[in-house]
């Protein structure tokens, strides 16, 4: 075995040199990828939430594989390159693609679960760039969400993957359904306290 | 009436989609959650808890944990700088010489790391004197049971407190002469009927604080609570003449679970007082599993009446609930519960339905998503199926009889008696959600699939519930049209004031696009204050569905004040009438000659903001509907039920946000709902009193592969709630889902199922096969 005094990690493409031990301030042998992320170094946006591998909160990509980080200890971490929910956006092109879908799709409700999804999301895609729909499920399956955000963030998944006909769950609007309407005055209006008149409009 | 005869608005801003206002801080990972925050000079606090469900703690020895270098501070029973109470009423103390759940508080411990603290927890000595326990409302009932709290004898619970009943208690529902309806009745059918594995929302966020002693009797608490200011008033009642100021960030899920958190704010409170240094605590999962607030358990034991054409003419009954070793609000869930029964049987005139309220050595039940209503509701709805299997009945043709329409009376959970003023259309939305689901060609009779294949039996099934709080406590708002600084002409901004978390449901930004819609403006220049009691105009908090409705009533109100005042100034500076006016994105014009317009900043005084009021008061008039029809197959061999298919039907009113309440109904799947008709449950192993369930492995839930097609159907009929004529519907969209889903088992299976939940050996049971 090769005892080590210092691991360097680089995370989100930053070189972090830590020394290893167990004096004020060191990575202890012990301590999770996740205690380093969140506690030492501020990436607070992936969670720790179950400290069993169960939930996939704390997800983060170590050398394009999802790993659970709560289930990996930082001197395992050593040499490997760590994408964190922080890292994905693109300082200049912008949002993920996966994170733009998020928003349009509306795929998530309280968001404490949505960096870990996201972070399994792209590990999926950067292997597979076209997962079919039971690929997408099946990788998210490591992923607990009790708000019930699947149906929009596999909506979200399967559209990017360019999946047709993948759509789970329908919403029916019963007024689009209503045929033949009783015609009312025409809605020139978009707001009915914007009411009455064309000058509503004529000021843009 | 006709459905098509109601005009559909169409508005700018309400009804359609808009991303959330913190969509991109959710995305990229800047979201801030508690954990993600902390104070200087914070210490992390941790719970010694207790291994046995009943004890007496004999001796308990803190020296070696004291001695633990960081650790700042140990409290025991025995050194508690104040006796703080828990319960409502209070009941007992924070720290007692006794423990009543496996998970009760023993000792608190404040160390400068997490590590330490825990260490610490690991070096305090206690001996106990185990104590016989009780873990079920029939067994604590019982004459020569162990009794928990002298403050009530034979562990039954006061009925009612004058918080929920103003008037005084209310528990049971006495109305008519049940003797006459049973005379009248065609078909009677009574059971004793268990939803009493007490299952768990489980937010994935486990419930956290933070506390600071701000000196005297003031203290300020950070907390993931959907709902500072009910943490504000329970935490004031606990600590005497204390001033609270609760602050929230975002929740990561709470499903009403996360509203006081009492003995975890108490915890780090004391921890607070004693070391004079902030204190976070955060519970870890299997502490949120095995110690942390889950569902009432409830059995009920009734007999129901009904007449050849299906209406029910009596209901007869008795409601144990067990509210667990702690009664912290549970007599306003037997109120919501006995008051949503009535919506659901609102044709029946004769009822005498009693309810006795334990408490347990289980750990303690709270508040969850349904709130009493989906506890009965499971066991009531069972019993209906029962008596409608007697007369051969369609339950789609009961369930729509039944249900309440306008003008049907009935008594909410405050003990006054309200007359409906809700939709029209509640039966044609389930019928709505029952054609998506194909109902007519799948409902073959009772205990009938509608499908075999091999040893595979589809079945259907559906349920349906609704609830009147969409419009209960009070809630104020202040809205201030802020003038651009340097002029500019449509730069003008405009801030709500009110006290609202976001927990997931949107609510904070449901709030800025109802302003952006009375006051005419682009949704990303309405933004809403940091929620906190301290600071803003009080709202309750979000449970009920009472959010969007109730902060929405005071929101435009509030807007449609700052709008008149703006117009009235714009009336002197146009020299005409406030009736010719009109606002658009900050400006003020005559409508009849576009070209007079004026931007708001212009009109009130230099620097200072125009400003309105508003506020929504108390009501229970407007009962909400949701219909949930399931499809099942169930694997004949194995016992094994798959979740085929879902249809959610609700006549909503108006649609706030499509994405979000598309979400909201799906959401009925989770916080421990659908999921317990099938496996979802806390495992109680009566030899220790200890869950076997306590981690996120051993308690089952559903992955995102295993998922069922959700199809929802939404009716807008406009109701008279507020100026957005909506309903909420968070609270009932999973409430009747497990009832739906046994009664579909037992429809594919050929034989009646009544247990929750319906595991493969209680499917193989059922059938006879075991």
């Amino acid at each position: 075995m090769i005892k080590k005094d210092c691991i360097v990690l680089s995370i989100n493409g930053r070189k972090f040199k830590f020394s290893v031990g167990t004096g004020f301030g060191d990575v202890s042998p012990s301590e999770t990828l996740t205690h380093t992320l969140r506690r030492r170094l501020g990436y607070t946006g992936s969670k720790e939430s179950c400290d069993a591998g169960a939930c996939g909160c704390c997800a983060v990509i170590a050398d394009g594989e999802a790993i659970a980080s709560c289930m990996a200890l930082t001197v395992e971490m050593d040499g490997k390159s760590i994408t964190t929910i922080e890292g994905l956006e693109d300082p200049i092109e912008g949002l993920d693609p996966i994170q733009q879908a998020f928003i349009d799709e509306y795929s998530f409700q309280c968001g404490y679960c949505t960096p870990g999804i996201i972070m399994v999301a792209k590990a999926l895609f950067m292997s597979n760039p076209h997962p079919t729909a039971n690929e997408i499920s099946e990788a998210l399956s490591g992923n607990y969400c009790r708000c019930i955000s699947q149906y929009t963030v596999l909506r979200a998944l399967n559209k990017l993957a360019g999946n047709e006909n993948a759509e789970l769950a329908t919403f029916t609007r019963a007024s689009d359904e209503v045929e033949d309407p009783i015609p009312v005055r025409q809605e020139l209006y978009l707001s009915p306290y914007a009411n009455g008149h064309v000058c509503a409009h004529s000021l843009d | 009436m006709k459905y098509r005869d109601i005009r559909q608005p169409n508005y700018r801003h309400v009804g359609n989609y808009t991303p959330r206002k913190e969509a991109k801080e959710i995305v990229t990972g800047k979201a801030l959650f508690l954990d993600d925050f902390s104070l200087p000079q914070m210490l992390y606090g941790k719970i010694k808890r207790s291994p046995y469900p009943h004890a007496k703690i004999t001796s308990i020895d803190t020296d070696k944990a004291l001695k633990l270098e960081g650790v700042r501070a140990v409290i025991t029973h025995k050194n508690m700088p104040q006796a703080w109470g828990l319960g409502l009423p209070v009941h007992r103390l924070l720290m007692e010489a006794k423990v009543y759940h496996v998970g009760d508080v023993v000792a608190l411990i404040a160390a400068d790391t997490l590590e330490i603290a825990t260490e610490a927890v690991s070096l305090i000595e206690v001996e106990y004197e185990e104590l016989e326990p009780v873990f079920s409302a029939e067994e604590a009932f019982m004459e020569g049971a162990p009794q928990l709290y002298d403050r009530f004898p034979g562990n039954h619970v006061d009925n009612g407190i004058k918080y929920f009943q103003p008037d005084g208690p209310w528990w049971q529902i006495i109305k008519g002469d049940v003797e006459k309806g049973f005379s009248e009745a065609d078909f009677i059918a009574s059971d004793k009927i268990k939803f009493d594995k007490m299952p768990a929302p489980l937010a994935p966020e486990t419930p956290c604080c933070i506390s600071r002693h701000d000196g005297g009797d003031e203290y300020t608490v950070w907390a993931s609570s959907q709902s500072a200011h009910i943490m504000k008033l329970m935490a004031e009642g606990r600590i005497p003449n204390s001033n609270v100021s609760v602050k929230t960030f975002n929740v990561g899920g709470s499903y009403g679970n996360k509203q006081s958190l009492m003995t975890t704010v108490l915890s780090s409170c004391m921890l607070a007082l004693q070391t004079q240094r902030p204190v976070k605590i955060v519970l870890t999962k299997p502490e949120q599993l095995t110690s942390y607030e889950v569902r009432l358990g409830s059995t009920i034991t009734a007999k129901i009446g009904m007449n050849k054409e299906g209406f029910v003419t009596a209901v007869e009954g008795d409601w144990l609930v067990d509210t667990g070793a702690i009664a912290d609000s549970v007599q306003g869930q037997v109120g919501v519960g006995l008051g949503e029964a009535q919506i659901v049987l609102a044709k029946c005139k004769n009822w005498f339905m009693d309810s006795h309220i334990a408490v347990t050595n289980r750990q303690a039940a709270g508040i969850v998503r349904g709130y009493g209503g989906q506890e009965l509701n499971s066991c009531l709805e069972r019993l209906l199926c029962a008596v409608m299997k007697e007369g051969n009945f369609d339950p789609l043709d009961v369930f729509k009889k039944n249900y309440i329409s306008p003008g049907d009376m009935f008594t909410w959970r405050d003990g006054r008696t309200w007359k409906s003023r809700s939709s029209l259309f509640f039966k044609e939305s389930m019928q709505g959600a029952a054609d998506l689901i194909g109902w007519s060609l799948k409902w073959k009779g009772w205990n009938k699939p509608f499908a075999v294949n091999g040893s595979k039996a589809r079945g259907v099934g559906m349920g349906v519930i609704g609830n009147a709080d969409i419009s209960e406590d009070n809630t104020e708002a202040i809205v201030r049209i802020v003038p651009d600084l340097v002029g500019g002409k449509r730069a003008s901004t405009c801030i709500i004031e009110c006290d609202i978390t976001e927990s997931g449901m949107g609510t904070r930004s449901n709030a800025c696009k109802i302003a952006a819609e009375v006051l005419n403006v682009p949704y990303e220049k309405v933004s809403i204050t940091e929620p906190g009691t301290k600071f803003n105009p009080s709202n309750y908090g979000l449970c009920g569905s009472r959010g969007v409705i109730t902060t929405g009533k005071a929101i435009s109100n509030a807007a449609m004040e700052a709008k008149k005042k703006a117009l009235d100034y714009a009336s002197l500076y146009f020299k005409r009438s406030a009736d010719q006016l009109d606002t658009k994105d900050f400006m003020v014009y005559v409508r009849d000659t576009p070209n007079l317009s004026v931007p708001m900043f212009k009109l009130g005084p230099k620097e200072l903001s125009i400003v309105g009021y508003g506020k929504h008061m108390e009501m229970f008039d407007i009962p909400s509907c949701m219909a949930v029809f399931v499809e099942v197959e169930v694997d004949l061999d194995t016992g094994h039920i798959a979740l085929c298919r879902i249809c959610g039907g609700a006549d909503i009113g108006q649609i706030i946000d499509i994405k979000a309440l598309e979400m909201q109904i799906e959401g009925g799947i989770g916080s421990a709902c659908v999921d317990t008709a099938i496996f979802e449950e806390n495992i109680l192993d009566r030899a220790t009193g200890r869950l076997l369930s306590s981690s996120l492995i051993d308690y089952k839930w559903r992955p995102f592969n295993e998922f069922p097609a959700y199809d929802s159907y939404i009716m807008e009929s406009q109701i008279d709630s507020f100026m957005f004529k909506a309903l909420g519907i968070g609270e009932i969209s999973g409430a009747a889902g497990a009832s739906a889903v046994l009664m579909a088992v037992s429809n594919a299976i050929g034989a009646d199922v009544k247990e929750y939940p319906a595991t493969p050996s209680v499917v193989l049971k059922a059938m006879g096969k075991i």
